[in-house]
């Protein structure tokens, strides 16, 4: 099981950039000090508080939003911004406002549900080919790679077509998407850390592969992974607004920010407003999201943690 | 299989079908050959899609027919105004007093683009070559027994049946325009044309088609050179070519900015009602929708006003039959206002539980369809329906279509101008469109009688019952006849909208 070093296997530019972690040797719990680390990073900390407020407009979205985002009153339409309609209405009349809140709950859970899904099905096979090798790593990583040979939303069009639109649907083929690149991610982690002293040491005491896993290697391989988490976040509000945009993601009249904005397109001439703000919340969020994610790497990646915990104190 | 596919959307008369269009932004390679540019009078016009094909007998695309229209003639034509049947390539015509014998006489003098001399030849191949292949608008034959040529001057139908119809059926659009003699064999027909209309087809390709005028055209040479079909798909990117002169004219409006267009004089706009209709159709395979109360429960919930208006931007003229006001066959009725409570307590008398879930299929193929879904839905939501769309490519949606794979779905008919054809079609028991699974006896009854009567009046008002009942069972849901929009440059002159929304350009000058 532990044989010959297995070759260096292709991994995305993130799971390279963030480095194999060491082991940790801190005696403050390291996810504070990673925090801690975190919030010194202004541009980071911005991001993060953002994503919050955003999250939080997601939760309470139908407290916060001034009224019903599918109340068409037609009479109403194409109003410009102004203090009833801080965002004006689209072309049915509807509270733009109101849609660009509710719009963050129908993206967020999209985001959250593919990249956990992601998360959870690309790490295990990561995992597991990563850890065992062999046969088990040919067979896992080669499934990879076909799924990886598909352009991205090609993959997600194809997956939609076969189940029919929806959100959840439309979760479940981003979700797919991603896969790939989580599992090559971790394993590429795990190959590190699999030979590590102590892990070894752990071995010849005796300890079952499950222990192994889930106390040493897991742990240990974890932030590649978690920067890739943030990252593929932004992605998937992306993708999820593309698909939208095409049709085939939220179905109308539930506002998505992909779909208002494919819907606010034919009227760019005369109303601004119904693409903008849509516009704006996706450009905000995937910003944020990209911006934590580039925090996150360079507080996880050890070399650059003992830099910045060196200067900060 | 496309065209296949689409056929059962072309109802009556033209086309509802667009062929995708596949990204064709008008890429500028100035490779086109012969194309425009060079010809000062050649006229530029913004169309939204490119033509699937150039055989007249075989397309349901309108994009095709928006060319096919200057390019060939057929026997009789629409009048511009009003859509009668007005002499073309036959100059005359009489039928027999048992009307199954129809006697055409023809026009001399008419050539086809290749030189060669029209004649009674050329029009029984043409009517057989629809016949015998089962082309796509073959169903307009189905009485007809025979066609002959006893002289090249003369063409003979003989019927199996009397069709007062008959005129619309064999001129109402371009799907029964006359090739020349064997011209299937000797041409490759889907991107080849010889014909006997105003212009000649020069070229197509993926960002432009070019027609040049015919000299020895037998109605005179058209007003301008030549033109040349543009293929702009984004509306406002149309209208922008249009008002910065790079196009003469477009059909491709966006309904939104017609009421800042009226008052522009950087463009001439027209509106005029069309012939179309759109409506919603529920699948009566599909408890609760097979009982006619829950159907007309949804059709007193929903206000066809209001659905207009978020859809065209009051450019559409709501009505509860298929057929617009101007028409000769109009019924003046309207029995469903807008009333949620009657709707409720029709939905209680039906036993329905409520919230009741109904599926709406509807395709961005056709963004007119997703809007009025979402007023729609709207709408049913107070009387405990709750909609769900689903938006789908045109495709899938034909498919569901066909295999009866709905509960409701919203779309259009366009170009109808005979009631006899579409009503069969989609209203009679074994209708080849009638989807939804509608089956009344009486409205059976009405509509065979309806196709032989051969008195206008009487045949008026047997159409005039068929269109109650069909409006009372609610079959359709009719909702609105659209206008037909085009816009051109100031200046350009002769050139006329048309309800059916052919687009003719012999005798357009340029400004």
């Amino acid at each position: 099981m532990t044989g010959a070093p297995l070759p260096e296997p292709a991994v995305s530019p993130t799971a390279t950039e963030a480095g194999v972690p060491s082991t940790a040797r801190t005696s403050r719990p390291r996810w504070r000090e990673t925090l801690v680390l975190l919030a010194r990073n202004p541009t980071a900390a911005v991001a993060a508080t953002v994503l919050l407020l955003i999250a939080l407009m997601a939760v309470f979205d139908e407290t916060l939003a001034p009224s019903g985002p599918n109340e068409i009153a037609v009479e109403d339409r194409l109003q410009p911004p102004s203090l009833e309609h801080p965002f004006g209405t689209d072309d049915l009349g509807r509270d733009i406002l109101s849609r660009v809140v509710l719009g963050a709950a129908v993206s967020l859970r999209v985001g959250f549900l593919a990249v956990a899904f992601a998360l959870v099905v690309g790490a295990l096979i990561g995992l597991l080919a990563g850890f065992y090798g062999c046969w088990v790593d040919d067979v896992l990583m080669r499934f990879m790679d076909i799924l990886f040979a598909f352009p991205a939303v090609l993959l997600a069009i194809a997956v939609l077509a076969v189940r029919g639109p929806g959100s959840g649907n439309t979760a479940l083929a981003i979700g797919i998407v991603y896969v790939p690149v989580f599992a090559r991610v971790t394993r590429a982690s795990v190959l590190g850390v699999r030979e590590e002293v102590y892990v070894r040491a752990s071995r010849s005491v005796g300890a079952s592969d499950w222990r192994l896993l889930t106390r040493h290697v897991l742990p240990n391989a974890a932030p590649p992974i978690i920067v890739q988490t943030s990252v593929s976040l932004a992605f998937a509000v992306l993708a999820e607004a593309a698909l939208s945009f095409l049709g085939l993601g939220t179905q109308p009249p539930n506002p998505s920010w992909g779909l208002m904005l494919a819907e606010g397109r034919g009227f760019i001439d005369l109303a601004w407003w119904l693409a903008f703000f849509p516009g704006m919340a996706i450009f905000l969020t995937v910003l944020c999201f990209n911006l934590l994610g580039d925090g996150l790497r360079d507080v996880l990646d050890p070399r650059q943690r003992t830099l910045m915990a060196g200067s900060g104190r | 299989m496309r065209s296949t596919r689409s056929l059962p959307v072309v109802v009556a008369g033209v086309l509802l079908v667009s062929a995708c269009g596949g990204g064709g932004e008008s890429v500028d390679t100035g490779a086109g050959g012969g194309g425009g540019g060079g010809g000062g009078d050649t006229l530029v016009a913004a169309v939204s899609a490119q033509p699937d094909q150039f055989d007249p007998h075989v397309t349901t695309a309108y994009p095709s027919f928006q060319v096919l229209e200057n390019v060939y003639d057929t026997l009789v034509v629409p009048n511009a105004e009003d859509l009668t049947m007005e002499p073309s390539l036959a100059e005359s015509w009489e039928t027999s007093g048992d009307g199954l014998t129809w006697t055409f006489t023809l026009r001399d003098g008419v050539t086809f683009h290749d030189g060669s001399e029209f004649d009674a030849a050329d029009v029984v191949y043409s009517y057989n070559r629809i016949i015998d292949e089962e082309l796509s608008n073959s169903f307009r034959f189905q009485n007809v027994a025979d066609v002959t040529a006893p002289d090249p001057r003369t063409v003979v139908i003989t019927l199996s049946q009397p069709t007062p119809n008959l005129l619309e059926r064999i001129g109402s659009f371009k799907g029964m325009a006359i090739l020349p003699e064997n011209a299937a064999d000797e041409l490759d027909l889907t991107t080849e044309a010889n014909g006997t209309g105003p212009f000649r087809l020069e070229s197509s390709d993926a960002s432009r088609t070019v027609l040049t005028a015919y000299e020895d055209h037998w109605g005179g040479a058209a007003g301008v050179g030549g033109v040349e079909f543009r293929y702009i798909t984004e509306p406002a990117a149309a209208l922008t070519a249009l008002q910065s002169g790079e196009v003469q004219w477009t059909d491709n409006v966006p309904p939104q900015q017609i009421e800042s267009l009226t008052g522009d004089d950087t463009v001439e706009l027209q509106t005029t009602p069309s012939v179309d209709y759109w409506y919603l159709s529920m699948n009566y395979a599909r408890p609760p929708f097979d009982d006619r109360d829950v159907r007309r429960a949804i059709s007193f919930a929903i206000d066809r006003e209001a659905v207009a208006e978020a859809a065209w931007f009051g450019a559409a003229q709501p009505n509860q039959t298929a057929i617009p006001e101007d028409s000769f066959f109009h019924t003046d009725y309207a029995p469903f206002q807008p009333d949620p409570d009657q709707a409720r307590q029709l939905l209680e008398q039906a036993g329905v539980q409520t919230p009741l879930t109904m599926g709406l299929m509807v395709t961005d193929e056709f963004p007119e369809t997703v809007t009025a879904a979402q007023v729609i839905a709207s709408q049913l939501e107070p009387i405990g329906i709750n909609v769900e769309i689903e938006t789908l490519d045109f495709a899938t949606w034909l498919d569901r279509q066909g295999q009866g794979d709905f509960d409701a779905f919203y779309l259009g008919w366009l170009g109808n101008l005979d009631p006899a054809a579409y009503y069969q079609e989609q209203h009679q028991t074994d209708g080849p469109n009638n989807y939804q699974g509608y089956s009344n006896p009486q409205v059976d009854q009405l509509l065979q009688q309806g196709a032989t009567e051969t008195d206008e009046t009487a045949r008026k008002q047997v159409y005039d019952q068929a269109a109650q009942l069909i409006v009372d069972d609610v079959s359709y849901l009719y909702l609105y006849n659209p206008d037909v929009v085009q816009a051109w440059a100031p200046g350009l002159s002769g050139y006329q909208i048309r309800a059916d929304k052919a687009i003719n350009f012999e005798t357009v000058e340029l400004p």
